[in-house]
């Protein structure tokens, strides 16, 4: 009865405490009546593929593949855990000291500490006044909003098209060329192939599995990199995947997988495998060329009649310019694969029609566009360059390239530039003598080292004063190499703005965090298949944006509002206006071609189909007649000499393809004897990138104790006493990080494998939260980008070098500390 | 017997309790509702609180970070604390969503194998959903949260209080409160680099339990 | 009511002036005249509608009309269909114009009383209206919009830049502003329309020993007659021209060629593959198409080149005397189109030989037809670091 006297006690007092509102309210009658309505299936699309959502109770409930996809990723049943997220960015959002101090905030506390929550007034009035207080005193130079990346599918929300205008309508900034990608690639293929080649359509695969005898996939794993696409993906490649499988097991056509390790691609069209020692593959292909001179395989018409300066390079090879004969035994020596194999490559390459098939990978290294010149080479020695399933492709495990192109026009998007009669509130100029465009990968060198001036693709580059950062829909967190490097540049950075709707680490570096609502909360449209550009989609809104978030369009009509532009920035048009718009024009640039219906009628359908295209052969045209359809190099021509690039007179460069030694080398090579282990850092099997990886039930399928895996070698792993299972800690000077280990035959010894994408979470000595900013810090997941190098490729492309890099593993024998990637700025290990 | 419970002094006594301690879990405290929280009658309300021993020292905690909240900074002290319990976090840090507590996952540790069961807005959301619009109540649209929020329970607890039967909201209380409340507790004591947090959660925790042996007496 | 006047008139002229065709139709315009002088007892004023009555049009330019500015807007003033589409100035000319468009009447009555039927028909009939508005300089639209009297203060920058060189030219109103009043026709084949509703289909009246630039990729010819392609001019290439013969002009290419096969790609300038235009192979081995002069090696790649400057035929139309509104509609398409996926790179920031490698690398996911393509190009050649040296 004491409890009942103390109750009848507050009874008195308790009536005055609150005047607030009530978190709850009266249930409204349209609420209440329209969870029942609309619960049928809609359509959307995403990197993972295209597909259908039904809902219940207004939640996402299932999901599956569109009726197009006929080989769906898995991938997409991650996508409930990305919205339903509880990595969620839920409210904007500013970091205490940033809220409290401004641009003089300490930046050492950036990584580990303490944000509050805002209204979205204050937080873009904020990112308004840290735009204005950087113009105004240090112009454009101190600002670089042009680091971008894969941003979420659809047209007209695409984050960093309205970042960047909304940004732009604010003032100038510093921007990038090239990306982490393709970098090397796509700077040295238009001098040699006259295309950057790697985002070029390629021949048609029902016509290399009707021609083709070989095909060589060198450093290529297709079938797992094709599950996810630049736009709503569909997966079609896989089908002509199939059909090769039935080729090979039928003994119709030979596959060489030419890899360091068993892919994941060979094992499904169960090919042969070459192993090659990591980042020798140029020595190898030296050695293919030299067998070809020597046994004079070689199509010496073709080489007179479609290419310079074969008597150039034929010196080197000869070894008459450096005194070193590129013999196959010369080769073996380097690669690990034998002469004879070598000399068997030569004949088998020039024999019958031979496709080879060019993976990214070996262009992510130092000197990374060596290897693509040089397998430009051989394909002009077998003289099959322009013939269906014969010569050069760079780019058949990417976006459904080789699925014939139906030829129609894909819809457009939202304007990513200002208006042309549009001039920003800031409308300076002045880059005060610094560059206004960096090579992508190179910022951090930029923030760390302002006004020094570089080599870059012939010209020079100096560095932009680099004050305040904004990212939308991009984690550079992941892409970029040396996190802690990254943390030193990071330090010097007054300002920090990134928009995205989970906490990556790139949010949890920044000042102010904005929230945007995922794809499936918004309507937008999209391409679907990629290249194949098979048909538009209709991407509906599937559920309210969560929280406190918004559509990007939303976020940046309200940061224009701030500077008085909006209507300028809309153009006065709202959302669904663009949509009707983007699709009309689509509709009109494809009237008489492709039939389409009107705006009401697509979407109510889902999409429309543009039907199949016709197969294609790259490069036939020039084959055809060079001098009417030349290359787009300088010559017209393939130039196995560049006189263009031998006059920049770069030391990692020269005028022709060379192997040059790396900073780091496993396999003997330098560096080897410290670090003895090459880490290989490639791209994902069950993410794009960073991209679903803070789905956590989906990501649960392939975690190891909760971390990344990392794939090791039995006798490596035996050799330190590791089981599957274990938790590795993998390190070299630049960092360290924890892993689960994977022990597999399909990695050779001394190479390891962590998929980038692995969000960083960086933890203090004994696991706690504090030390998460620290220079040094244990990434508790398994970023293996806390390992790379953050160096150019060359001069030349200045592209990230993330294959040249060297590691040592061991048994984690410490405390294990929780993993700290995935929850925001604040994390308690429990 | 519902217009009866409704009319309790009693009742309302404790749902205003459950109102204010929702309050205070919904949002950061801001110049307003500390002057609230500090006025004179607030003060009263305090002491009769602390004068229940299993509630003295929470109490009186709250009682003295409040008088430590006299600047802005303070206050944005305050909400950085709040704002890295209960916005940021996930599973690791102490989010306030009974189904990151109650899902057999968490409670098993062991892997699941289905990769699309959603952490928020999953089942527990659902059940609340369905309590709320059973008494005709849904979340505020200003609060854009799960209804499996903290706040929204101990809301919904105050709403019962005066509209259900003792009966009632012991069942409701032990299938969807107290069973989670306990880890939650434990985990903001565990994370909380502050005091005023952790005092919150566990006079939270003591007056639930409190109200939970009262109900029982009563019944 | 003054125009049904001006049949009259015209229908009163002595039959030499009427061919066959038009008398064929006479039946028709005795059509609108009875229809009309009894509608006129009945709703005199009501012209729309009697123009509808008879060219049903199944309705639609009409209803589509009704959904523009020229019907409803702040002004109160309406634009109906004699307004824009019964010249002004009737009066002598009357029979020349039913003479002109004896075909119109015809195949209106017949051809289009389907709304597939007037679709396949719109561009045709579109056509002939624009040749029309193109012929008048767009008088009908300049009786209500004068240059003159145009308040530039009101019209964004962009606007005011492009009406007051329109202006300065006295443009033809219809060479950017079609389907403005109806709906676009499909242009299906019609190659590049945006583009040329942007910069116009060529100037009207070639002059001799002026310089011109197309507007298109457009046919070579080995003389005035022939319809045997002698080749292909590039878009946005300066040629003189020579001499005129009926809807052919004899131009002049100057420029250079690289020394390998027949030499029959003919460039801007020495070392730069800016493309000018391109040879039959016939065309290039004719006497008296190929003058060559200098030669020089090219250090960048070590072939010959040799300046040459090539003389041929090409038909009158698409020939512009400013190239100005070609790069304006290729830095708008680039700006547009090219930052779809990424930030586009400036124009200065790769050389005039390195831009069709990066631009041809890029264009897989870029909605751009043949010639705007090759328009796009040349205009980041012509605007690279190599002509612009002080970006970067």
């Amino acid at each position: 009865m004491k409890r009942r006297d103390f109750l009848k006690g507050l009874v008195g007092t308790s009536y005055v405490v609150l005047s607030g509102s009530s978190v709850l309210a009266p249930l409204n009658a349209l609420a209440a009546s329209g969870a029942k309505a609309s619960e049928g299936w809609l359509t959307t699309g995403s990197h993972f593929g295209a597909f259908k959502m039904k809902r219940k109770n207004g939640v996402i409930d299932q999901v599956i593949p569109f009726d197009r996809d006929k080989y769906p990723s898995d991938m997409i049943n991650g996508v409930k855990g990305l919205v339903y997220n509880p990595s969620r960015v839920r409210y904007p959002m500013v970091r205490l000291d940033f809220l409290l101090k401004g641009h003089n905030s300490d930046t050492t506390q950036r990584g580990d500490f303490r944000f509050v929550r805002v209204t979205w007034d204050k937080a873009l009035s904020l990112f308004k006044d840290s735009l204005d207080e950087v113009q105004t005193k240090y112009g454009p130079s101190g600002l670089h909003a042009g680091q971008t990346g894969w941003r979420a599918t659809g047209q007209l929300h695409s984050s960093t098209s309205h970042m960047q205008r909304a940004v732009g309508m604010h003032g100038n900034f510093v921007k990038k060329v090239g990306d982490y990608s393709t970098g090397a690639g796509q700077t040295i293929l238009p001098y040699i192939l006259g295309s950057t080649e790697v985002y070029a359509q390629g021949t048609s695969w029902p016509l290399i599995l009707e021609n083709s005898k070989t095909i060589i996939l060198w450093s290529n794993d297709p079938y797992k990199n094709l599950q996810v696409g630049w736009n709503a993906e569909t997966h079609e490649s896989y089908a002509y995947l199939a059909e090769l499988k039935e080729k090979v097991a039928k003994g119709e056509i030979r596959v060489i997988s030419i890899d360091p390790v068993v892919t994941k691609t060979q094992q499904y069209l169960g090919c042969e495998q070459l192993y090659v020692n990591p980042q020798t593959d140029v020595a190898l292909m030296l050695g293919i060329a030299h067998e070809m001179v020597a046994k004079n395989l070689h199509d010496t018409k073709f080489i007179e009649g479609y290419s310079l300066g074969f008597d150039r390079f034929l010196p080197y090879i000869q070894g008459e310019t450096d005194g070193v004969e590129k013999t196959p035994e010369w080769a073996a020596e380097i690669t690990g694969v034998s002469a004879e194999i070598i000399r068997d490559l030569a004949k088998v390459m020039t024999k019958g029609r031979t496709q080879m098939l060019m993976g990214w990978c070996i262009q992510r290294q130092q000197h990374g566009e060596q290897p693509y010149w040089m397998a430009a080479v051989l394909a002009t020695m077998t003289g099959q360059i322009g013939l269906p399933g014969g010569g050069i492709s760079y780019g058949h495990h990417y976006s459904s390239i080789g699925v014939p192109s139906s030829g129609a026009a894909a819809p457009g998007a939202f304007p990513r530039n200002v208006d042309e009669d549009q001039k920003p509130l800031f409308d300076s100029n002045d880059f005060k003598g610094t560059s206004s465009t960096i090579p992508v990968a190179r910022w951090i060198d930029a923030i760390l080292e302002p006004g020094k001036t570089i080599d870059s693709n012939g010209s020079k580059v100096t560095f932009p004063d680099i004050k305040m950062m904004v990212f939308s829909g991009n984690n550079p967190w992941n892409h970029h190499q040396d996190r802690n490097r990254m943390k030193q540049a990071f330090q010097k950075l007054e300002c920090v703005v990134t928009i995205d709707m989970n906490w990556t680490a790139t949010c949890r570096f920044s000042d102010i965090v904005l929230p945007a609502c995922t794809t499936f909360e918004r309507n937008d449209i999209d391409v679907y298949g990629s290249y194949a550009n098979r048909g538009v989609l209709a991407m509906q809104k599937m559920v309210e944006p969560l929280f406190d978030s918004l559509s990007d369009f939303e976020i940046f009509t309200r940061f224009a509002r701030l500077m008085g532009k909006e209507k300028e920035y809309t153009r006065g048009m709202t959302e669904r206006e663009w949509l009707n718009k983007l699709y009309s024009d689509c509709k009109n640039a494809n009237a008489g071609k492709f039939d389409m219906p009107d705006f009401d009628a697509f979407w109510k359908e889902g999409y429309v189909h543009f039907g199949e295209g016709k197969p294609w052969t790259r490069h036939a045209a020039f084959r055809e007649d060079p001098e009417i359809n030349p290359l787009g190099t300088p010559s017209g021509l393939i130039e196995i000499f560049s006189r263009k690039i031998a006059q920049y007179q770069y030391d990692d460069c020269p005028g022709h393809p060379t192997w040059m030694e790396k900073s780091e080398r496993s396999h003997g090579g330098p560096g080897s004897d410290k670090f003895p282990v090459w880490m290989q850092s490639c791209h994902p099997d069950k993410r794009l990138h960073s991209q679903m990886c803070e789905s956590e039930a989906f990501r649960e399928t392939y975690t190891v104790k909760g971390r990344e895996p990392v794939y090791l070698n039995p006798d490596d792993a035996k050799k330190r006493g590791i089981k599957a299972g274990d938790v590795v800690r993998v390190f070299n000077d630049r960092g360290q990080l924890l892993a689960g280990a994977v022990v597999s035959n399909n990695f050779p010894k001394g190479v390891i494998r962590i998929h980038e994408g692995a969000w960083y979470g960086p933890v203090g000595e004994d696991g706690s939260k504090e030390g998460g900013a620290e220079i040094g810090a244990l990434c508790s997941y398994g970023d293996p980008n806390t390992l790379t190098q953050d160096i150019g490729t060359s001069k030349l492309a200045q592209a990230c070098s993330a294959y040249t890099c060297l590691v040592e593993f061991e048994k984690y024998q410490g405390k294990v500390p929780s993993v700290s990637s995935f929850s925001g700025p604040v994390e308690i290990a429990l | 017997m519902s217009t009866e419970t409704a009319a309790n002094p009693v009742n309302q006594a404790r749902s205003t309790v459950y109102q204010l301690l929702s309050s205070l879990f919904a949002k950061e405290i801001d110049h307003k509702t500390l002057h609230e929280l500090t006025s004179t009658q607030a003060q009263a309300f305090w002491s009769q609180l602390a004068a229940e021993a299993d509630f003295k020292a929470d109490v009186d905690v709250l009682v003295a970070e409040f008088a430590k909240l006299n600047s802005d900074k303070a206050l944005l002290e305050l909400a950085a604390d709040y704002c890295g319990l209960f916005l940021v976090g996930t599973k690791h840090s102490a989010s306030p969503y009974a189904s990151l507590y109650l899902t057999s996952k968490s409670l098993t540790d062991k892997p699941v194998t289905k990769g699309d069961e959603p952490l928020l807005f999953g089942e527990q959301h659902q059940q609340m959903t369905q309590f709320l619009k059973q008494s005709q109540l849904q979340v505020q649209s200003e609060f854009p949260e799960p209804a499996d929020h903290l706040a929204v329970i101990l809301a919904y607890v105050a709403h019962i209080n005066t509209h259900s039967s003792n009966q009632q909201q012991l069942q409701f209380i032990g299938d969807n409160l107290a069973n989670w409340l306990g880890t939650f507790v434990a985990k903001v004591a565990k994370v909380d680099t502050g005091q005023f947090y952790i005092a919150l959660a566990q006079l939270t925790l003591a007056w639930v339990k409190s109200d939970v042996e009262w109900l029982e007496s009563e019944s | 009511m003054r125009w049904l006047l001006n049949i009259w008139r015209t229908l009163n002229k002595p039959a030499q002036y009427l061919t066959l065709g038009s008398v064929s139709v006479s039946a028709f315009l005795m059509g609108i005249i009875f229809w009309g002088g009894f509608n006129t007892a009945l709703e005199a004023t009501n012209t729309e509608a009697f123009c509808i009555s008879c060219h049903g049009m199944e309705s639609m330019p009409y209803q589509e009309l009704q959904e523009t500015v020229h019907w409803s807007n702040h002004s109160g003033v309406r634009a109906t269909c004699p307004d824009c589409h019964v010249p002004h100035e009737w009066g002598r000319k009357m029979g020349r114009k039913i003479e002109a468009s004896h075909d119109v009447w015809g195949w209106l009555l017949q051809s289009v009383n389907t709304p597939e039927k007037f679709e396949e028909k719109r561009l045709e009939m579109a056509s002939r209206e624009w040749k029309r508005f193109d012929r008048d300089n767009s008088l009908a639209c300049k009786n209500c919009h004068n240059y003159d009297s145009m308040k530039w203060e009101d019209m964004s920058k962009l606007a005011q830049k492009q009406m007051k060189r329109a202006a300065e030219l006295d443009q033809s109103c219809i060479d950017c502003h079609k389907g403005i009043a109806h709906k676009l026709p499909d242009m299906g084949t019609a190659r590049a329309p945006e583009l040329i509703a942007e910069v116009g289909s060529g100037v009207n009246g070639l002059e001799v020993d002026q310089s011109y630039f197309s507007a298109l990729t457009k046919p070579l010819y080995f003389n005035e007659k022939t319809d045997v392609e002698a080749g292909t001019l590039n878009i946005a290439t300066k040629v003189k021209v020579l001499a005129l013969k009926g809807n052919r002009a004899k131009i002049g290419i100057d420029g250079w060629r690289k020394k390998i096969g027949a030499g029959r790609v003919i460039y801007y300038d020495f070392g730069l593959n800016i493309l000018s235009a391109q040879l039959t192979k016939d065309a290039a081995f004719e006497e008296g198409v190929i003058q060559t002069f200098e030669e020089k090696e090219d250090p960048m790649t070590g072939l010959k080149w040799q300046r040459v400057e090539a003389v041929i035929w090409t038909d009158t139309d698409y020939l512009l005397s400013d190239l100005q509104p070609l790069w304006d509609y290729a830095r708008s398409t680039y700006s547009t189109s090219c930052s779809v996926c990424h930030t586009q790179p400036d124009e200065s920031h790769f050389d005039a030989n390195t831009w069709p490698g990066m631009f041809q690398g890029m264009i897989a996911f870029v909605n751009m037809d043949q010639d705007t393509q090759a328009l796009v190009q040349k205009y980041l050649q012509e605007h690279s670091s190599t002509f612009n040296k002080s970006a970067h």
